[in-house]
């Protein structure tokens, strides 16, 4: 009994000299921050670069990242939000996501620090940062949706890239005729499905009222743009477009099925790359635009935009070195992060770029090139939408509602 | 005796830290949420108080899916009672006579109980995939081709899908419970029904049943309250999906706290199974009364 | 003909048995090869298929990345005191609701209850907002106070069941011989209670060892992080290696299975022995 305690003793001992070794010093500041680049996140090496790089430049000021699990994070965030238990600098989503924090005065107003800085982070990737027309973030990576697809199994059909809806019917009949689902989608996890409808009502209705539908400003959602892209989704679905077993699979087991060419074509964004890149035979794999589905979109009105940001806690002790370091980093975490190729950068780009992948160099041609950028469902829409949103497309794919009833109930959850 | 019994700082000493912790981090979290369950909240912003708004919606609402929730639950305390419990009485009826390998198999069938239900829970996703999955490879063995579904993908079939998976992760917690309990039995009791000239199966009906109450009821309180509570296996599984065919009010209560930001009515879920764990636990008690516990009270 | 249905029926209860064991190994031996596997053979193939290959890159990542060690001894630490708390507190409270005369004993007990009911994530963030005021976050009490209070329901319910197994005769004999209520508690009730106690324990470190929701929320430095915590750092926002995440499963499996085997055996032997004493 005494040698356990004792064992226990020197474990608690052990514990805490651990803890009093990571002491700061002198009177340099320490900024704390909390991000989602864990160890096993494409944007660790990024984040470490850039802090490294700032800290080396600002020997007053020693950054301290503490990195989160995605999904833990969103819980974390908000049960410290409603704390009060924030970080100097924090990570999260714009759009519908933060704004409960902006409106709880949980985020500092970065207006007059984003002077220093116009030139070089271009005013367009801040549409999902700012609120009541005042910025509160700062991205860092600019994203985007389109289809992706297997060339390879293109080349053996004779298929070339579809532009319009009727091209995209008949890639997908033709792959059916051969016994092939054409997409890869997973239904059990509903954002998947929901990143496909963004696209497909996107290329529908026009990027205006698809925002205006999905953030609340009053656009009815029972136009005929909305309902006729209701129809076409349920057209996919009827004629075999996704594979039946896509509501009782995961997003990774949707996506290995791609990966492995099992399917041709998969609607994500760009953070898909990733998985490509480590499959057996990369260069198989391209990216394109959403095809157009009516008069009212054009090719280059694109799904994406900077939804990952930085925000700064207006409780920080430390109110200007916080500000100006969470956009010093960004933009370094912009730049690193776009060389590893672990996204496309929103800050300008006045480096030269070594190694970049085709499918990377393809989808940032397709953010430079497009006429409008609107951000997904998940990042636009309030938490309580976009949960109702999701579960609806799961009932339409199950067959508990028809197109007309889908539009309905989506009208009403929106304009409630 | 009774002096001994009545020593008030005895009781004072043992029963503080308890009280303290109880207080502390159960009682105050369980008034916090019947406060919560009045508000419209979305946890960050300043609630706005409606009264009994949020109970409302839910016992009316036909869309929100909680009236199937709650028959999904019952149905998962019913499995709980009827079919987890009396096989974990079974094992451990027969391990526990003393038989080749005993503790060998008590030490085996504790194993799902061991690993964290996440990881449980991806095996199963495994098990149940339409393409690869076990399930569906066995069926199409057998030639029974049209047998095969999207386990946890179709409306009709999900729900049994995640009752297997929960049921049998637990058998050997019960088991281990009661093994633990009839091993306690004094074993001559045991050996004399023995010489009485009874079979093993009227020695546990008449003699070891009896005198397992106690850990029985234990038993049954875990499993009926883990029932209505269950909560990591659905997540992990389906998450109540598609179309709420699998939802049971903790799920609820998680999508409506988390997910949708509505924080006043994901607590008035939560105290729903709050009140419902504590009426049934109490229920359970009253039933099934033990000799000797209310005696001296 | 009695002997024969007799042996027929053993033979059936083995078959039982062996059915069920192998349903119960099972994970552990998917699990296993699954720390060997990369992404395309986890997602793309049958949970039975056997690795490609059996080399250990996994487990090298898993164990090179973060600070695996020492979230590995922030578990056990958080653990350990844990389940001694546990079982000291439950021990006393359960004698004095079920052994000791006062009002009210039998309201309390009902009270006690409680702690079985209260979901978890509805308990979030007022337990959150109450070790704020008490200035515990970033502690390790901040993990094992609440495991503890959440524990303590099952741990009291336990021991009670067990209590009852206890004759009152032997107090009074101890009683006799000039033992206070303390002496009774220490000398006679407590040693009895050994398969009570490693019951608890077992339970009890299942809960601590796993927990990930209190373990994110309650601290965010990562000198106090858990092992299951840790682990997440080995996720991925949009694109996830599986491998290593088995690899640390297993890494993090394998304390458990050992204190089991330990706990599980010593639960037998105390049981045995206590029943050849009574």
């Amino acid at each position: 009994m005494k040698r356990k305690a004792a064992l226990l003793l020197t474990l608690a001992l052990s514990a805490t000299s651990i803890l009093t070794a990571s002491a700061s010093e002198g009177d340099q500041k320490t900024i704390t921050m909390w991000t989602i680049a864990t160890e096993g996140d494409a944007n660790h090496e990024a984040f470490g670069k850039a802090i490294e790089e700032y800290e080396a430049e600002h020997p007053d000021i020693h950054i301290e990242m503490e990195a989160f699990e995605n999904e833990s994070y969103k819980t974390k965030i908000k049960a410290s939000v409603a704390a009060n238990e924030l970080p100097d600098i924090y990570f999260t989503w714009g759009g519908g996501f933060s704004s409960a924090f902006v409106e709880a005065g949980k985020a500092m107003e970065l207006d007059s620090y984003y002077e220093t800085y116009k030139e070089e982070l271009p005013e367009s990737t801040l549409k999902y940062a700012t609120y009541n027309d005042k910025l509160y973030g700062i991205p860092y990576v600019v994203s985007i949706s389109g289809i992706f697809y297997n060339k390879a199994m293109f080349a053996e059909y004779n298929l070339e890239e579809p532009k319009t809806w009727d091209e995209l019917i008949e890639v997908c009949q033709t792959f059916l005729d051969n016994g092939i689902t054409p997409f890869g989608v997973s239904v059990k996890e509903a954002w998947v499905m929901a990143m496909f409808n963004d696209a497909l009502t996107l290329k529908c209705v026009g990027d205006e009222k698809i925002n205006a539908a999905f953030t609340r400003s009053g656009q009815s959602y029972l136009e005929d743009g909305f309902l006729d892209a209701a129809e076409k989704l349920e057209q996919l679905i009827t004629m075999g477009a996704f594979s039946e077993s896509a509501a009782g699979i995961s997003n990774d087991e949707a996506v290995a099925a791609f990966t492995t060419g099992t399917v041709p074509m998969f609607v994500t964004g760009a953070w898909l790359e990733g998985s490509i890149l480590s499959a057996d035979n990369p260069d198989d794999f391209g990216f394109m635009p959403f095809p157009v589905c009516s008069e009212n979109a054009q090719i280059t009105d694109s799904m994406g935009g900077s939804a990952d940001m930085l925000m700064v806690n207006p409780g920080t002790e430390n109110p200007d070195e916080a500000a100006t370091a969470a956009f010093e980093i960004a933009k370094l975490v912009s730049k690193y992060g776009y060389m590893s190729g672990a996204g496309i950068a929103a800050w300008k780009v006045d480096y030269e770029m070594e190694n970049q992948s085709a499918i990377s160099k393809t989808m940032s041609d397709c953010i430079n090139e497009s006429s409008s950028l609107t951000v997904w469902s998940g990042s636009l829409m309030e938490a309580e939408d976009y949960t109702e949103y999701q579960a609806l497309l799961q009932q339409f794919f199950v067959g508990d509602l028809n197109a007309e009833d889908f539009v309905e109930a989506m009208d009403a959850q929106l304009n409630q | 005796m009774n002096k001994v019994r009545k020593n008030k700082l005895a009781i004072f000493v043992f029963l503080l830290p308890a009280v303290l912790l109880f207080a502390g981090i159960i009682i105050i979290p369980i008034f916090c949420s019947g406060y919560y369950s009045l508000l419209d909240w979305d946890g960050i912003t300043e609630g706005i108080f409606v009264g009994l708004e949020n109970y409302k919606t839910l016992f009316t609402s036909k869309t929100s899916g909680f009236s199937k929730s709650v028959v999904h639950m019952l149905m998962l305390a019913v499995g709980a009672v009827f079919i987890q419990l009396p096989f974990a009485l079974f094992l451990a009826l027969g391990l526990a006579k003393g038989m080749k390998g005993e503790r060998f198999f008590v030490t085996v069938f504790f194993i799902p109980v061991l690993l964290s239900t996440v990881v449980i829970g991806q095996l199963w996703i495994k098990i149940y995939n339409p393409d690869y999955g076990v399930v569906n490879s066995v069926l199409r063995m057998l030639g029974l081709d049209s047998w095969c579904h999207t386990w946890l993908g179709e409306k009709s079939t999900v729900m049994w899908a995640v009752f297997i998976p929960i049921i049998w992760q637990y058998v050997g917690y019960h088991m281990l419970l009661m093994y633990a309990g009839i091993k306690s039995i004094n074993s001559e009791l045991r050996e004399a029904a023995y010489i009485d000239g009874a079979t093993y199966v009227q020695t546990c009906f008449y003699i070891l049943i009896p005198l397992l109450k106690p850990v029985l009821r234990v038993c049954l309180i875990f499993g009926v309250t883990g029932a209505f509570k269950s909560f990591d296996m659905i997540y992990v599984l389906t998450n109540g999906g598609p179309a709420h065919a699998s939802e049971v009010p903790s799920t609820l209560m998680f999508t409506n706290i988390f997910m949708k930001n509505k924080y006043g009515a994901g607590s008035a879920i939560a105290i729903f199974i709050i009140v419902i764990c504590f009426a049934t636990a109490i229920l359970i008690k009253k039933v099934f009364k033990v000799e000797g516990e209310e005696k001296t009270a | 003909m009695k002997k024969y249905i007799g042996r027929a029926g053993r033979y059936l209860y083995y078959l039982i048995l062996l059915i069920w064991t192998v349903v119960s190994i099972f994970p552990l031996y998917w699990m296993i090869l699954f720390s060997f596997k990369d992404n395309s053979e986890i997602f793309g193939k049958s949970a039975l298929s056997l690795p490609e290959s059996w080399d250990i890159t996994n487990y090298v990542e898993a164990l090179t990345k973060g600070q695996m060690g020492r979230y590995f001894l922030n578990s056990i630490l958080v653990t350990g005191v844990t389940i001694f708390l546990t079982v000291a507190i439950a021990l006393m409270a359960s004698y004095a609701v079920s052994r000791l005369l006062w009002k009210g004993r039998t309201v309390l007990n009902n009270i006690f209850m409680l702690g079985l009911t209260l979901p978890i994530h509805a308990a979030l963030l007022p337990v959150f907002l109450i070790l704020r005021s008490m200035r515990m976050l970033n502690t390790f009490s901040s993990l094992f106070i609440p495991y503890t209070a959440f524990a303590l329901a099952m741990a009291i319910m336990i021991c009670n069941s067990f209590m009852m197994n206890i004759p009152e005769e032997l107090e009074e004999s101890a009683c006799m011989d000039g033992c206070g209520t303390f002496g009774i508690f220490f000398r006679i009730i407590v040693p009895l209670m050994k398969p009570a106690i490693s019951t608890i324990a077992i339970f009890t470190f299942l809960q601590a060892w796993n927990e990930l929701m209190f373990a994110t929320v309650f601290v965010s430095d990562s000198a106090h992080r858990t092992l299951t915590v840790g682990m997440q750092s080995l996720v991925g926002t949009y694109s996830t290696n599986w491998g290593p995440i088995g690899a640390a499963l297993v890494i993090a499996t394998i304390p458990t299975v050992i204190v089991y085997l330990f706990m599980s055996k010593k639960v037998q032997d105390s049981l045995v022995a206590g029943a050849i004493k009574g």
